[in-house]
């Protein structure tokens, strides 16, 4: 029997988040509020170098200070096995490997001491001397290995080069982004245990599972032995998803010392231990017709790696995917360079690709004089364009048409300068943004007691997206309970595996997984020769049973393979109006429109947020944010919020967010994962709309005011 | 408050007074409001974002105005009211900035949440809730990297014109 969502008593309803109260009040326990009896305090010696070796260690002066009970460096450190690889790419070089220094900021030791101000104030007294080298820190430094990406990024179809050269227009554009950091509010923190064989660790991880895994090996125990706990995240942004040196250390400060050691990254640490998004060159070639249809894509994209370190992170995966074209090549490198460790930051690759391609298909359409709305609906993918399947959903042309009406896009002026509000120049752009479908298999453990109570298990965790309320959600809608009759037991991988909370996937996967547990719960009772509407208690009471538990399982991209749909990710359109004091070279965002199908919605409110937050951190790429490395020394020169400017209240504009579109047809739930696609077009719009301002095309992000002068 | 004086370190013993209690604390000089708060006594609702004044994640009343606790010392703070997100809720009720944050949606991950309730908190009492603009720009020093900030002002105002 299958259990289904036709009802939507309970499924999409914009009830309050279930955790809540508890994150209002403070009582949400994050990993830096755990303390644990007998536990000490760690801080680390990083690297003031970007590249070189260490030639000599003075560990003395720090082993002798107040309160320290260890000090590790490569040259003292148990030797630990390398991580493997996992489904998110090559993890992270192991710390105190050897000598080398790969990037400035690198964890070359750690102290553990009593107190954490012990820990701090020992950690500078430890004395390093390095054979220095120069770092290579840019993707056009002809020193820098560059390789082709090797997760297969190239692709063609048609014959690109003999379209560009028939092509009636063409546009050629080269379009740069700066590397961003994360920065989640929450410091990363590890509080690791060892007790007896078994690990314990509480560490800000979007990937609990995966950590677990990759402890186990580094560590060389069971992975029954290692427990993550992850009950709330502190935020991400996918700065959570890779296997960070400060876990290991922590980790293995707590094995030697056999103590609790407790490490909290500071803010500067941050925007150098856990990722960012990796600065990239895109080059893009469009050849249409005279009416702006497509007839030939070429896009070219470099991104900066760090050194030894390969992340999938794939800029032009998504090309191929995005708009009917015969003719389509894409090409893709990486450059191997000095800097601190690349990793994931909300739709990675997807969010270059479309600053890159829909900045192009607004210089087509200014070529043409086609509408850039019209223009996008003229080369609709109405089928999937690589497989030709048709797509499992897709409300593009409703986020296109509903955005424009929203908008009151009709009637623009398209001629750049056309409109002035006072001191400004205003202008209107748009763009529009194809996500792919991305799962990876999901468990979840679910049991119903005689109560008619139910709790639902998995490993993954919520990162603010809400999936605790989800899951209450779904399960209370396929039981036929009540919301606060669901328990969410979440971020501990005691319980069932989960992917990590990232890609957009976790709210599909976990939603199939527990419509399969309900499913088979249904089967259960089914026959316990349940009487029709009888309740759980009912039934549970009748046959002596306290509770009754299932187990759930989905693995959609395995399901997506032999599929006769092409699976869809999300879809979105967004519209911006900007206003540009071009004296002053001020650009302010004045409001700004996103209408997203992301099939189901499982609750309007939360759903709502990530839409807000998605649009917010576009803003913050477009116009503020960008990671500066110092050209000599390659030291992050801007590693606080007081220099790395991350968007605040007043920056908002008005926003108006719209969801539209349908269940999808592929995932058994309806969904299609919200947590990215709020932000892919965002950038791209604001820098067409600064175009339309001022005929100025700035393909150079974040768009400052320098590059406006 | 007294002092001892070791080569390192001054050690100072603090009367602390947070949500109406008192805590006799000795602890060194150089600590902060914020960690006092935390390590020494254990209110955690009061969160680290950055250490170093620049994000408001440790926002907390000091004599009902607003402060960054990561930039007061503790010391200081001796004979000062302090309040903390825990000393918020009257009669186990929920202050109700607290009840209009959850109804609206204004937080995502939580962890700067604290600090805008108590950001909020005062906004009222300094009457800078005038207009949505006004709510903006006196709650920028709040940094919410999910960027609930619409639905933060949304619950201000809401809580403003009750």
């Amino acid at each position: 029997m299958t259990a289904t969502l036709a009802k939507e008593n309970v499924i999409g309803r914009p009830i309050d988040r279930i955790d809540g109260r508890r994150k209002v009040a403070g009582a949400a326990p994050y990993p830096s509020d755990f303390d644990l009896p007998g536990q000490v305090h760690a801080a680390l010696v990083s690297s003031t170098i970007a590249a070189g070796r260490i030639t000599r260690i003075d560990r003395s002066k720090a082993e002798a200070a107040p309160g320290v009970l260890r000090v590790l460096t490569y040259d003292n450190a148990p030797t630990l096995t390398d991580p493997p690889q996992n489904a998110l790419g090559s993890t992270m070089r192991r710390p105190l490997r050897d000598d080398r220094i790969l990037h400035y900021g690198q964890h070359i030791g750690i102290v553990v001491a009593n107190t954490r101000a012990q820990a701090v104030a020992a950690a500078r007294l430890v004395e390093i001397e390095y054979a220095e080298e120069e770092p290579v820190l840019d993707i056009d430094d002809p020193r820098a290995a560059v390789e082709d990406n090797p997760f297969g990024m190239a692709s063609s179809r048609g014959d690109v080069p003999a379209a560009l050269a028939a092509a009636d227009v063409t546009v050629d554009g080269t379009y740069t982004i700066g590397a961003e950091a994360n920065s989640p509010m929450g410091l990363f923190t590890t509080v690791a245990s060892w007790q007896g064989g078994r690990l314990v660790v509480h560490d800000t991880t979007q990937a609990p599972s995966f950590l677990r895994v990759a402890l186990a090996v580094m560590f060389e125990v069971p992975e029954e032995n290692v427990r993550v706990l992850i009950p709330f995240l502190g935020g991400g942004f996918g700065a959570g998803l890779r296997l960070w040196s400060h876990t290991v250390l922590t980790t293995l400060a707590a094995r030697v010392l056999d103590r609790p050691v407790k490490l909290v990254l500071s803010r500067p640490q941050m925007f150098h231990s856990v990722g960012h998004r990796a600065a990239s060159r895109q080059r893009v070639q469009l050849g249409a017709d005279r009416d702006g249809r497509l007839t030939a894509i070429d896009h070219d994209a470099i991104a900066a790696n760090g050194l030894g370190d390969h992340l999938p992170s794939p800029i032009v995966a998504v090309t191929p995917s995005t708009y009917a074209c015969d003719n389509v090549a894409t090409h893709e490198r990486r450059a191997h360079l000095n800097i601190p460790f690349t990793g994931f930051m909300r739709a990675p690759g997807a969010i270059e690709a479309h600053f890159a391609l829909e900045s192009a298909l607004d210089e087509l359409a200014d070529q043409t004089g086609v509408d850039p709305v019209e223009l996008r609906l003229r080369n609709y993918a109405e089928v999937h364009p690589v497989s030709g399947k048709p797509w499992s959903s897709k409300a593009l042309r409703d986020c296109l048409e509903v955005g424009s009406e929203r908008f009151g896009w009709p009637g623009r002026d398209p001629a750049p300068r056309s409109t002035h509000d006072g001191d400004q120049l205003v202008g209107q752009g748009m763009a529009s943004a194809t996500f792919e479908f991305y799962a990876l298999p999901c468990t979840v453990r679910l049991v119903v007691d005689r109560r008619g109570n139910a709790t639902v298990r998995t490993a993954g965790t919520d990162i603010g997206t809400g999936t605790y309320t989800i899951t209450a959600q779904l399960t209370a809608e396929l039981l036929g309970i009540d919301v606060d009759q669901v328990r969410v037991v979440i971020g501990d991988t005691d319980q069932p595996p989960a992917p990590q909370s990232g890609g957009s996937g976790l709210a599909g996967a976990l939603g199939a997984a527990i419509q399969d547990a309900a499913s088979e719960l249904a089967d259960q009772l089914a026959r316990l020769d349940g009487h029709p509407g009888e309740s759980f208690a009912s039934l549970l009471d009748r046959h002596g049973l306290d509770e009754l538990e299932v187990t759930g399982y989905s693995d959609l991209a395995g399901a997506a393979t032999h599929a006769d749909v092409a699976p869809a990710g999300a879809f979105a359109a967004a519209f911006a109006e900007v206003g540009v004091d071009e004296d002053l070279g001020l650009i302010r965002v004045r409001r700004l429109v996103s209408v997203i199908d992301g099939g189901r919605v499982f609750n309007a409110k939360t759903a709502r947020s990530q839409a807000i937050g998605g649009a917010v951190m576009g803003i913050g790429m477009a116009m503020l944010e960008e990671l500066a490395y110092d050209p000599n020394t390659g030291r992050v020169a801007n590693g606080t919020f007081g220099d790395y400017l991350v968007p605040v209240n007043r920056d908002v504009p008005d926003l108006d967010i719209t969801f539209v579109g349908e269940p999808d047809t592929f995932n058994p739930t309806g969904s299609k994962g919200l947590g990215e696609i709020g932000i892919v077009s965002i950038a791209p719009a604001i820098a067409n709309a600064v175009y339309h301002a001022t005929g100025r095309r700035i393909r150079d992000l974040p768009i400052t005011l320098d590059k406006m002068l | 408050m007294s002092s001892a004086t070791t080569a390192r370190s001054t050690q100072v013993t603090v009367e602390l007074r947070v949500n109406g209690r008192t805590y006799p604390v000795r602890l060194d000089s150089t600590t902060t409001l914020l960690d006092a708060l935390r390590d020494e006594l254990h209110l955690t609702g009061t969160k680290k974002g950055c250490d170093q004044g620049a994000c408001g994640a440790c926002t907390v009343l000091r004599d009902g105005k607003r402060i960054v606790s990561c930039l007061a010392l503790a010391a200081q703070c001796d004979g000062s009211e302090i309040t903390t997100i825990e000393g918020l809720a009257e009669d186990g009720h929920p202050h109700p900035m607290q009840e209009a944050f959850v109804r609206h949606d204004a937080l995502q991950c939580g962890y700067c949440t604290t600090g805008q309730v108590m950001s909020a908190v005062a906004l009222l009492r300094e009457g800078r809730t005038g207009s949505d603009d006004e709510i903006r720009e006196f709650m920028s020093g709040n940094l919410c990297r999910c960027a609930a900030y619409p639905n933060i002002v949304a619950a201000i105002r809401e809580v403003a014109d009750s």
